[in-house]
């Protein structure tokens, strides 16, 4: 094998592995990203004419690990699309991904699952109503002495003896109307703390 | 209809819960010098980059090149090119291939109108500060008496 063909297979296996960590990146960006590092490899590479594996090997010391900045590149391409498409399951993906970076991203995160989750229950409480106008709604239930829990019941089962509903039909609308508040709410906080994080970060890492 | 057993789903929101409230404080410390001067270097590269794209359209290497030679801002190659992304995702620069004599086509950044309007703006902030910061460590160049 000759030299040039050792940093040949030297620089295509760093860029097969950065490839292969692009995956879930729209396929032309990933693709122009490779092509550009493998352009400065070999710039960087041949500085002294030739390029050679000593030169290839320096040139990816440099560049780190094509796991490192597969995640750079990953985490500003996940949260710059969170951030355009408002949708809530790409915005819980790209959270997931900033909350295994750092710890604000955890408890961005976490905060966005509840905000997510009680907009769904309030939204499903509405819509079930109808079919189980018995038991769906807001329910207080006593639970020691002098406390109280709110609980909100999807209308399966029985109803709990002891408590008693609060809002009757109203569920519907104020479901629905607190539903799909929390919901956008939610989306507007995450969109909201995504780009501060984005616009705070000069470098994606420490 | 009566729906019965073992489906109830149940969202319960305790009125008595106890909130815990997680103080996320960054670990800092204050005598590291060193941990500043990256924190100082990191929230200069943008800028640095911008304005090295002011003159001319300028590829990756040739961009980490004006850095290092124009400023003693150490640079990371692994940084430089996901931010030069991110710049470009941002609609700061915008880029496009252009074939050398070396053999392969590179990619080459220019900035971008608004580009243009962002790094004006943040060499003003740059200005202003560093001439009031200049001023406020003026006495520590006449020596301690």
């Amino acid at each position: 094998m000759t030299m040039a063909d050792e940093a040949n297979q030297k620089m295509e296996a760093y860029l097969g592995k950065l490839r292969q960590r692009l995956r879930g990146m729209n396929d032309d960006d990933a693709r122009e990203i490779v092509e550009e590092l493998r352009s400065h490899i070999r710039d960087k590479a041949a500085a002294s004419g030739q390029m050679t594996a000593e030169g290839v090997d320096r040139a990816l010391a440099s560049l780190g690990s094509p796991e490192d900045l597969a995640s750079q590149y990953m985490t500003d391409d996940l949260l710059a699309r969170a951030v355009v498409s408002r949708s809530p399951l790409r915005i819980v993906q790209s959270l997931f991904r900033w909350a295994s970076l750092s710890i604000a991203g955890l408890v961005v995160l976490l905060c966005s699952i509840v905000g997510y989750f009680l907009g769904a229950v309030f939204i499903v409480v509405a819509a079930l109503k109808p079919f189980h106008p018995g038991t769906a709604g807001l329910w207080r239930l006593p639970s020691r002495a002098d406390d109280f829990e709110l609980s909100v019941r999807l209308g399966f089962g029985s109803a709990p003896g002891s408590g008693r509903e609060l809002l009757g039909w109203w569920i519907v609308p104020i479901g629905l109307g607190a539903g799909c508040a929390l919901v956008m709410l939610t989306t507007r906080f995450a969109i909201w703390c995504v780009r501060q994080y984005r616009k705070s970060r000069a470098l994606p890492r420490g | 209809m009566s729906c019965s057993g073992s489906l109830a789903l149940d969202c319960m929101i305790p009125c008595n819960a106890r909130y815990v409230f997680v103080k996320v404080t960054a670990a800092r410390d204050p005598d590291n010098v060193d941990k500043w001067e990256v924190q100082l270097r990191k929230g200069c590269l943008e800028l640095a980059i911008l304005a090295a794209l002011w003159e001319e359209k300028l590829y990756g290497l040739e961009i980490l090149r004006r850095l290092e030679s124009d400023s003693d801002l150490i640079v990371s190659e692994g940084t430089v090119y996901p931010l030069l992304s991110r710049l470009k995702a941002l609609g700061l620069v915008k880029s496009e291939w252009v074939e050398s004599e070396a053999g392969h086509p590179r990619k080459y950044y220019a900035l971008t109108p608004a580009g243009k309007k962002r790094v004006m703006d943040m060499a003003g902030i740059w200005k202003r500060f560093s001439s009031s910061m200049s001023k406020l460590l003026a006495p520590l160049g006449k020596g301690s008496k």
